[in-house]
């Protein structure tokens, strides 16, 4: 009866005109609300902004609602990626032509200074004059990492610091009965103080809490296990680059390596590892490190937002946990740096430059640090241990003299901004899983595999810059006389 | 002699010999068929045809996907991809998933379509809902379902595990190089059986109930009812499921990608999981670490090329398989007739 009804009352017609009203009624509002957006009717300009930051979401989020309060005519339309799709998708949207007007910058795929050559980034020097300039610390804007051709593109927005620490579930540890007399966990500082509590916490967990745990099934994170381990045995290269002294990797050749590749076999063999860390990803793996699952991981400041959100706070952190106390390496920090940039191709130049000031000020800088706790910040004052009352952050912000000034090849000769040094497959991240899962038996044999082909990866990007015509040489990488315990003096002008 | 020779000719038996129609009044009379086909050879054409030949030039470069190819390494590429193991150990992977997939999944897909094809079963269209629901689920969601199970959200399940005494200690499934690829083929057959369980289906409902009945009549049971009514009617269409499960298990990606990314360390890795890492870079998701390089678009094009060819190879193999099987049977039918045999 009903069906009859709507039958007779709605035919063809009455329905594609209703059809049509709608649909048009819809476009028009579309059309409108874009104008109101892009600031064609009411003066409002948007400005698109991308960044992958999620646990940092909370500051970043304050920060826009204090700047949009105080610049009423701008609205920051803020998009969040994931931090796996980020390069891929910024990559997609330069070609597209529908990259954002302001964005956290990426180099996976295209390197910053062939970011600036395509100009894809907007030279801020008509905003970043020298006064402003002036508001960094020393050594903020160096020619060859964030300024090309004398023009400024991003500046650091954070102060150098151990980016990796070892974090420690302080009630794990007790139950364990790792304490000190005076009832505090007791933080390992060796090799064997970590496999000696690994061991206690795995034979009391049974088989519910275990010693170690990692997340490797977003991406390889062993690498972080070499940081904050083998770095204090020695190893400046750390996980990551050549040996600065003489220029050469030497995951193959230096004994470090070679012995926490043994050192994390045999924790494995033990059982001391969490079973599933080759398969969880990062952010389970901190979610059961919150549950005390396992009682230690390797981990970023990033971790400690996240973990306060969910009320957990009680743990403890250190970082370059070497086979002795005695530190023989540390975290080495490079002049200059970068986070973000402004689209070239922006619409809305001064309002994504306002957002971008904003970004990088002493009071977001402040906020970021004293109330959110998120890491340090660019601006030294923001950064007195004593203006936090976190604990787990302040121990961190106290750490920040384990990451000393080192020497750079880019720094040393800005063209070697030229030299595209391609990443070699399998890489460390992807050996070492290979080593953990058993699948490469010859470690040793990997470990001079890889350092071969980085080499030869090295030599063939510094002579394609050559060819290019760009004065590098190999030599720009060696540093014979750097003693590695010590701060490097960078031979660049404070402010340039 | 005469008569057939002549009937070749002229088409039928004592029919003149008709003049050729041309192609346009061809297309004009077909016009209807030819407009329902184009929207579809359009997008072939947009989206296989034209990439292939496309990105045969990029196969030249190494060039990370951004702007306009510069670096000519000539036939690098294809030297590089024929000598890396890695390649090498993801096309076995993707064999052994093809090997175990398709034999499993069509043998299982053919039981459940002749249970479900009995008239006397109850719900059997419920039944049939039931299975085919995998298989229009998608293959990522899929994949992401059972890394939740598995891994992330697979610490109870590895506990009750443990606690029933099943294993000794908790298995990290997806972390392990043993089982992992094991388990990604086990969800394969489970996610596409619906697809082969409906073309069984469709084959057996085209063989008439007569057949059975008649070899009934004549005394045949269950099994010879199958062996000699079935399993003959579903021959055509059994080969077609076939080529289509092997070329389909062929180009796995989706759930490999979502459950391991290839890893941990290249166990679960294939073909076009490794095509994929190289073209768009790092970012390897689960097992840990599949693979991890700087975009190579040249590189993966290269890859991509040098493993069509090699399914191009598989396809013409399968192909001469066939027509050799058919023309065994002709011959062996062409021999019963001869000798008198029942066919």
């Amino acid at each position: 009866m009903h069906d009859k009804w709507l039958a007779e009352r709605i035919d063809r017609r009455t329905f594609l005109g209703a059809a049509a009203a709608v649909g048009g009624t819809t476009m028009l509002g579309s059309i409108l609300a874009a104008c109101g957006a892009s600031g064609g009717a009411t003066g409002r300009a948007t400005v698109d902004t991308w960044d992958w930051w999620v646990s940092q979401s909370p500051w970043v989020e304050h920060e826009l609602k204090r700047f949009e309060q105080a610049h009423g005519n701008i609205y920051v339309k803020r998009t969040v990626n994931a931090t796996s799709s980020y390069d891929k998708l910024f990559t997609l949207a330069q070609r597209s032509n529908s990259a954002p007007d302001v964005f956290m910058i990426t180099t996976t795929t295209v390197p910053l200074n062939e970011q600036v050559q395509k100009g894809w980034l907007l030279p801020l020097d008509r905003w970043a004059t020298s006064s402003w300039r002036r508001r960094f610390p020393p050594y903020s804007f160096v020619e060859g990492i964030n300024m090309f051709g004398g023009k400024v593109y991003t500046v650091p927005f954070t102060r150098p610091a151990p980016w990796l620490q070892l974090y420690i579930n302080n009630k794990v540890f007790k139950d364990a009965g790792l304490t000190n007399a005076d009832g505090s966990v007791m933080v390992p500082k060796t090799w064997d103080d970590v496999t000696r509590a690994a061991e206690v916490i795995t034979k009391k967990g049974n088989g519910n809490t275990y010693g170690l745990g990692f997340g490797n099934g977003s991406f390889p994170i062993l690498p972080w296990w070499v940081e904050v381990f083998v770095r204090p045995a020695g190893s400046p290269g750390g996980s990551m680059g050549p040996d600065l002294r003489t220029g050469k990797y030497t995951f193959g050749s230096d004994r470090n390596y070679l012995d926490f590749a043994e050192l994390l076999l045999s924790w494995n063999r033990k059982g001391y590892f969490f079973p599933s860390s080759v398969s969880i990803s990062d952010e389970i793996a901190r979610a059961y490190f919150e549950r005390g699952k396992f009682g230690m991981t390797i981990g970023g400041v990033w971790n400690q937002a996240e973990w306060t959100q969910h009320g957990f706070t009680d743990y403890t952190l250190t970082t370059l946990v070497g086979p002795s106390e005695k530190r023989a390496g540390y975290f080495y920090s490079s002049p200059g740096g970068s986070l973000m940039a402004v689209n070239s191709q922006t619409k809305h130049a001064d309002q994504a430059w306002a957002w971008f000031d904003w970004f990088y000020g002493l009071q977001a800088g402040k906020s970021w640090v004293q109330e959110y706790n998120e890491d340090l910040s660019v601006h030294p004052q923001n950064n007195d241990p004593h203006k936090i009352h976190f604990r787990p952050f302040a121990e961190y912000v106290a750490m920040e003299s384990l990451a000393i000034p080192g020497p750079g090849a880019s720094i040393r000769n800005p063209a070697q901004a030229y030299v595209v040094v391609n990443p070699v497959q399998p890489d460390l991240g992807t050996i070492l899983t290979g080593i953990y899962t058993g699948q490469i038996k010859g470690v040793q044999a990997a470990f001079m595999d890889l350092d071969e082909r980085l080499q030869s990866a090295l030599e063939q990007g510094v002579k394609q810059a050559q060819q290019q015509g760009h004065k590098v040489s190999l030599d720009d990488y060696v540093f014979p006389g750097w003693d590695i315990t010590k701060p490097y003096r960078w031979s660049i002008p404070e402010y340039p | 002699m005469t008569v057939q020779a002549s009937s070749r000719l002229s088409g039928r038996p004592g029919e003149a010999p008709k003049r050729r129609a041309s192609i346009w009044h061809q297309v004009r009379t077909n016009r209807w068929s030819y407009a329902y086909i184009a929207p579809f050879l359009v997008l072939v054409i947009v989206f296989t045809i034209y990439p292939i030949f496309a990105s045969l030039g990029y196969t030249l470069y190494q060039w990370n996907g951004v702007g306009n190819p510069t670096q000519y390494v000539g036939l690098q590429n294809f030297e590089r991809v024929v000598r890396d193991s890695i390649f090498w150990q993801a096309f076995g992977h993707t064999l052994l998933y093809a090997t175990v997939l398709v034999p499993v999944q069509l043998l299982l897909a053919l039981a459940l379509a002749l249970v479900l094809n009995d008239r006397r079963l109850r719900f059997s269209t419920f039944y049939r809902a039931v299975y085919f629901v995998p298989a229009i689920t998608s293959a990522a969601i899929i994949g992401v379902v059972f890394q939740l199970m598995l891994s992330n959200f697979g610490d109870t399940f590895g506990q009750v595990l443990v606690r029933l005494q099943l294993v000794q200690h908790r298995i990290d499934w997806l972390g392990d190089p043993h089982a992992v690829l094991w388990i990604i083929i086990t969800i394969g057959i489970w996610n596409t059986l619906g697809y082969n369980l409906v073309y069984f289906l469709a084959g057996l409902q085209t063989i008439p109930a007569e057949l059975y009945e008649a070899a009934r009549i004549d005394g045949a049971g269950a099994m010879g009812r199958f062996r000699h009514v079935t399993i003959p009617g579903l021959r055509e269409v059994g080969l077609i499921i076939l080529f289509l499960a092997i070329l389909g298990s062929l180009q796995v990606f989706d759930l490999v990608q979502v459950l391991t990314g290839g890893g941990p360390y290249y166990a679960s890795e294939v073909v076009n999981t490794y095509i994929y890492h190289q073209a768009f870079g790092a970012g390897s998701f689960g097992g840990g670490g599949g693979a991890a390089a700087q975009p190579n678009v040249g590189f993966a094009s290269a890859a991509s090329f040098f493993y069509g060819l090699l399914l191009l190879v598989i396809t013409a193999l399968q192909a001469l398989a066939w027509r050799w099987v058919r023309h065994r049977r002709s011959g062996d039918s062409g021999m019963a007739v001869a000798t008198g045999r029942p066919r």
